[in-house]
């Protein structure tokens, strides 16, 4: 199977490309789809992790506790991107942009 | 300011480098992971357990939980006051 090392590296790829989508975009909802490719590449790590402990201790027999977790963490982003899309239009309605850098009323 | 994309990229690329070093200078115990049969089925056990005690169900409920006020929370965020 593919070595832990290559999971590693392209999850941690993905989390720089989410991270350089969220400092430069100022689409509010390119941000969210940046924020959810950087939990992308935190689930990748749980289940390569999983799947690597369970091929180090094979006499315990298939551990899939991470990708049991990695389940509940889609759940969470699911909920998560529902509550921002929601934001995100309710502030459409009010102030007739998404653009995050106009949009700075929190900004202190 | 027209450098701060290319200072924002190139912080990035240098975080990408630390964090890809990093994982190849570590020394991992076994290079190579084994292949498992009935994923699938493992992780159904796994989540709902094999007996009363075990499993994650209980957590799997609440997260349905959280889902629906979720989807509720998004609704009343996002639905049109009224005049």
């Amino acid at each position: 199977m593919i070595p832990l090392v290559y999971w590693l590296v392209f999850s941690s790829l993905l989390f720089c490309i989410g991270a350089y989508g969220v400092l430069t975009k100022r689409n509010a909802i390119v941000v969210l789809m940046c924020i959810e490719i950087m939990l992308n590449a935190a689930n990748i790590n749980l289940v390569a992790f999983s799947s690597y402990h369970s091929s180090l201790h094979p006499a315990l027999g298939a551990d899939l506790s991470g990708q049991a977790f990695t389940l509940f963490s889609i759940a969470i982003a699911a909920a998560e991107v529902a509550v921002g899309l929601a934001i995100i239009l309710s502030v459409y309605r009010r102030y007739k942009t998404i653009d995050v850098d106009q949009i700075n009323i929190l900004r202190w | 300011m027209r450098w701060q994309p290319v200072l924002k990229a190139l912080s990035v690329v240098l975080l990408a480098l630390l964090i890809i070093l990093s994982i190849l200078s570590a020394s991992w115990p076994e290079e190579d992971m084994d292949e498992f049969d009935n994923t699938s089925e493992e992780l159904g056990r796994t989540l709902f357990g094999t007996t009363d005690a075990t499993g994650y169900g209980l957590i799997v409920f609440f997260i349905g939980l959280l889902l629906l006020v979720a989807l509720l929370g998004g609704i009343f965020l996002a639905k049109e006051e009224r005049e």
